[in-house]
């Protein structure tokens, strides 16, 4: 197994795809602090707008903890679509090159195979939202500068630097277990779809429809709490004034049993299915 | 009819009476005056429903026919009325009085006092004051100005030697704000207009002053 996950490792740092896919990302991240320089004066008179009448305003609040917040934003949907493309192609690249095949001719347990992609998949997730927290702190501090965030989310919530900081860590952590159950769910459809176009275009259409669904209320009862595109927003609890850390472990719990869920789907039809 | 004919002798009879400023509230600005500058430190907690702000700390400082200065190390949110404890706006141009009789808060008799600017330029349409007329001093106001909306102050002294409140409350009319706003690049092009809401709110402030440097005028 421990070889498997090293292979699998290899494969997905061999590939081009990865590096483009990553650096996609790195340009997002780069254009969120560009954009934010020119425009993010304007957020601020927007959310401050009818405050001036009534308030002088002391500070700066165009710093980098709204920047690392704006970047934070890239998680709805920049983020996990780059992943989900990564991810599933070290499947779908395996059925289109018939590499496949040559694996499963060697004595490898079909489940083990499997299994090592969903942890290199996790690894490799956890790392790429690592690398967007380290570049994002470090750039943003280093050409924002620090100071209060400012965040509307009902209300609008002022928190100072050092709490800032400390949620902006907070939910990047929580994030991550979004990020991870996206990339598990797009290798799930690599198994069920295979060729790579196909489970991009289901992959794009599952994120687009988790965020439709995530506005959509239905009702108050428990199926609005644990349904699964209910919980991808848990990193924003952590910008409300007052955290509910209950919600956000229950939350977080739920998305460990849904990526699990969607794991076991995966290999359960990937061991009953013959490779052609 | 006759209610109406009355009322208008009434308010002749009291705009007559008005002609003299109060010779109290002329005490009271007598004390105000006396002050050259001073600086402090102030505590704010901003009591908006819409708005969640940890209490921010700031130095204050003023100078006799200057706007109040302000210095903090992080953001401080602070209001445009309310600040001017000398209440310099009032008196800047010329005024009439009215009396009000007494108001009677927490079993404390307060004179109140009723101030109508004559000259266009003053910035206020008509204000209230309440005044401690044993100690000379403002205890409470309610001022409409012509472009800021109506505000209240209640204020609190250390002492009774104190000419500047240790305590203020600032109430006033904050336009509800509603912002389809969640921060991604594409939303940031947003129609100001359509954010709003008619909805006034009222907001308050706390303020908390403490360690006064006052200079008065030799």
């Amino acid at each position: 197994m421990k070889y498997l996950i090293y292979a699998e490792f290899y494969k997905l740092f061999k590939q081009a795809k990865t590096y483009y896919a990553l650096a996609a990302l790195f340009v997002i991240e780069a254009i969120v602090m560009f954009s934010a320089y020119y425009q993010g004066s304007t957020i601020i008179d927007v959310l401050l707008d009818n405050l001036k009448e009534s308030f002088y305003f002391e500070g700066d609040l165009l710093n980098g903890n709204l920047l690392i917040y704006l970047i934070l934003n890239t998680l709805w949907f920049h983020l996990p679509l780059i992943l989900m493309i990564i991810v599933s192609g070290t499947l779908t690249s395996e059925y289109k090159d018939r590499t496949l095949q040559a694996v499963m001719m060697q004595p490898v347990s079909k489940v083990k195979f499997l299994l090592s992609k969903y942890v290199v998949a996790t690894l490799f997730t956890v790392l790429v939202v690592l690398v967007l927290a380290i570049t994002s702190f470090c750039l943003s501090y280093l050409i924002f500068g620090s100071g209060d965030l400012i965040v509307y989310l009902d209300t609008l919530n002022f928190f100072e630097n050092k709490d800032a900081f400390n949620r902006l860590i907070w939910a990047f952590i929580v994030g991550m277990f979004s990020m991870v159950f996206f990339s598990l769910a797009s290798l799930t459809l690599a198994v069920f779809f295979k060729e790579a176009t196909k489970t991009w275009i289901i992959s794009v259409f599952f994120l687009i429809l988790c965020n439709l669904l995530l506005k959509v209320d239905f009702g108050n009862n428990w199926f609005n709490d644990v349904f699964f595109v209910k919980l991808n927003d848990t990193w924003q609890y952590l910008f409300y004034y007052e955290i509910d850390w209950k919600k956000i472990s229950i939350n977080v719990f739920l998305l460990i049993v849904y990526s699990t869920i969607f794991t076991i789907l995966g290999i359960n039809y990937f061991k009953k299915t013959d490779i052609e | 009819m006759k209610n109406i004919i009355f009322g208008i002798i009434f308010l002749g009879i009291q705009l007559l009476g008005a002609q003299e400023p109060d010779e109290d509230l002329m005490r009271v600005r007598e004390r105000l005056d006396s002050l050259s500058s001073f600086k402090a430190t102030i505590e704010l907690d901003v009591d908006i429903s819409f708005i969640k702000m940890p209490k921010k700390y700031a130095d204050i400082s003023y100078e006799r026919g200057e706007r109040i200065q302000f210095e903090s190390d992080d953001f401080v949110m602070l209001p445009k009325r309310g600040l001017d404890f000398s209440f310099s706006n009032l008196f800047k141009y010329s005024f009439i009085t009215v009396d009000r009789g007494f108001e009677v808060i927490e079993g404390k008799k307060y004179k109140a006092i009723n101030i109508i600017p004559t000259d266009k330029k003053a910035d206020f349409s008509i204000a209230m004051l309440l005044l401690d007329t044993e100690n000379d001093r403002i205890v409470g106001s309610e001022i409409s100005t012509k472009k800021e909306g109506t505000y209240q102050l209640s204020l609190q002294y250390a002492s009774n030697k104190m000419p500047l409140p240790e305590k203020v409350e600032v109430a006033f009319e904050v336009e509800r704000m509603k912002i389809p706003l969640n921060y991604m690049g594409k939303d940031i092009d947003v129609d100001k207009k359509s954010m709003r809401e008619e909805e006034v709110k009222k907001g308050k402030i706390y303020l908390n002053i403490e360690n006064y440097q006052i200079r008065y005028v030799e």
